[in-house]
């Protein structure tokens, strides 16, 4: 709406009368919004096929008429759920693909049991992966896989591509991935190794907590949380926003703990070591070296990304030893960039275009 | 663009997004210090001794008036769930079966699009 440049008396009744509204609004909606439990989330149909700890493969049933050759595996960040690709219909990056014409499959996570606690690097990349890996190429009865990686995803998803140089993998797409691992400043800080002490905390805890892993989310921006609940109550009248806002705040809360040793890894040898930078990474003795990827690559970095800063993601694209590559930097942050109403507008059709004509 | 001059919510969510800014921004300045770094460990690992302490001594508890605890109660919920794990497993196993035989009517695999899709035309409309 265009508004005068000076004061204007003559709106102000309009106006008081408009927040009076939306004051009654609130009330009645603030109450609804305590009674009842949000929309449901990722209910796109799938089946589990197969499921092992706390892994499970996923296959969403396709739903148009023919579909393209080389089907999808998304392999999700070990700490948060994979339903923030299936939101809700509209808003689901995993519908938006199987209207495309894909076949997609996903890697996602549950909450590692105690006894999981001595999960290692390894068995994510060279076990639980390449299991899933098969089991995709046993369903679709093709050889061929292109991989999307969702943040620590993605880092799964390299260091599996560097080890298995030579396939099945077709294609690989990463979504906000770090490499320099000294740039996230202030995950950096919290864990520097001077003060502390990832032996002690892992032999005492086992599992690393959900809650530990969600309050170092929150204090990168530690003001948000507080905000946002400020932003929800002038908002709550406007049943969209409280919609979004309740897709978004239940998804985020509901971080996964880390299995300890496979957390004490991501400490020592990327925290610290920063080796998947140095080209030093190794896993299970076998050397991770991002120059041993050669297949098409994608990686889609967030303008304003708060968790993983440009800086710790660009060095990327110049170490994949593929020849087809891009990077491509959207408007937004680590999350709306692949969720939410601007991935619709933006990241989702750029991977459409990218990825239709290499899945042939 | 609505003015802020003749509008005070839209300059409360102005100041209210400036707070947000200069807090967080303020924040992150004090916590990249090592000093932050050294402190919010040392409360870590109390907490975590703590948490672990307390943990085994309401376990011991639970045990004693024979109820389970929140962790062997979320234990047989996981293995619930990886029975059922299982069972899609076998059933999307017998679906395959039933399809490479000829039996699969009504079963998911059987039908399956065929892989036949192309890209569109550069400039083309996607439907």
């Amino acid at each position: 709406m265009n508004a005068p440049t000076g004061l204007d008396f003559a709106s102000i009744p309009e106006r008081i009368q408009s927040e009076v509204q939306r004051a009654i609004q609130r009330s009645i909606k603030g109450v609804e919004y305590f009674s009842t439990s949000g929309p449901s989330l990722g209910s796109t149909p799938k089946d589990v096929l197969h499921s092992r700890g706390t892994m499970s493969l996923y296959h969403y049933r396709p739903t148009s008429d023919e579909i393209y050759r080389v089907p999808i595996l998304i392999v999700m960040a070990t700490t948060n759920r994979g339903y923030i690709l299936d939101l809700v219909p509209g808003q689901s990056f995993i519908e938006f693909l199987l209207r495309r014409g894909y076949d997609v499959y996903m890697l996602d996570w549950s909450a590692p049991r105690p006894e999981e606690k001595s999960l290692r690097m390894e068995d994510y990349v060279l076990d639980f992966i390449p299991d899933c890996v098969r089991r995709v190429q046993q369903d679709s009865g093709e050889q061929d896989v292109s991989i999307i990686g969702y943040c620590f995803g993605g880092v799964l998803s390299l260091l599996y591509g560097s080890i298995f140089k030579d396939g099945p993998m077709k294609n690989l797409i990463c979504f906000t991935t770090p490499i320099d691992f000294r740039e996230m400043k202030l995950f950096s800080n919290f864990s520097d190794r001077r003060y502390f002490d990832v032996d002690r905390l892992v032999d005492s805890v086992g599992n690393v907590p959900p809650e530990m892993i969600l309050s170092s989310f929150e204090m990168l921006r530690p003001a948000s949380r507080t905000v946002s609940q400020i932003q929800l109550w002038e908002n709550i009248w406007n049943d969209e926003f409280v919609k979004s806002y309740r897709m978004f705040d239940r998804w985020a809360t509901d971080t996964l703990p880390l299995a300890g040793e496979y957390f004490r890894s991501i400490t020592k040898d990327l925290m610290w070591d920063n080796k998947l930078f140095n080209d030093t990474m190794s896993v299970g003795g076998r050397a991770a070296k991002l120059e041993n990827i050669k297949v098409p690559f994608l990686h889609a970095v967030a303008e304003h990304d708060h968790i993983v800063p440009y800086d710790a993601a660009k060095h990327l694209i110049a170490k994949i030893g593929s020849e087809d590559k891009e990077e491509v930097m959207l408007k937004g942050g680590h999350v709306s960039l692949v969720a939410g109403a601007n991935a619709l507008k933006r990241l989702w059709p750029k991977l459409d275009s990218w990825l239709g004509k290499r899945s042939t | 663009m609505t003015n802020e001059i003749n509008d005070p919510v839209a300059m409360w969510q102005k100041m209210v997004g400036e707070m947000e800014k200069g807090f967080n921004s303020f924040a992150n300045q004090a916590m990249s210090s090592p000093e932050f770094s050294q402190a919010m460990n040392r409360a870590g690992e109390v907490a975590a001794g703590a948490q672990k302490q307390l943990g085994e001594l309401m376990e011991k508890y639970l045990v004693s008036v024979n109820l389970p605890s929140r962790e062997q109660v979320t234990g047989l919920a996981e293995r619930l769930q990886a029975i059922e794990g299982q069972i899609g497993e076998i059933k999307s196993m017998l679906s395959r079966m039933a399809a490479s035989s000829g039996l699969s009517q009504g079963s998911d695999t059987a039908l399956r699009p065929p892989r036949t899709k192309r890209p569109p035309s550069e400039g083309g409309e996607q439907k």
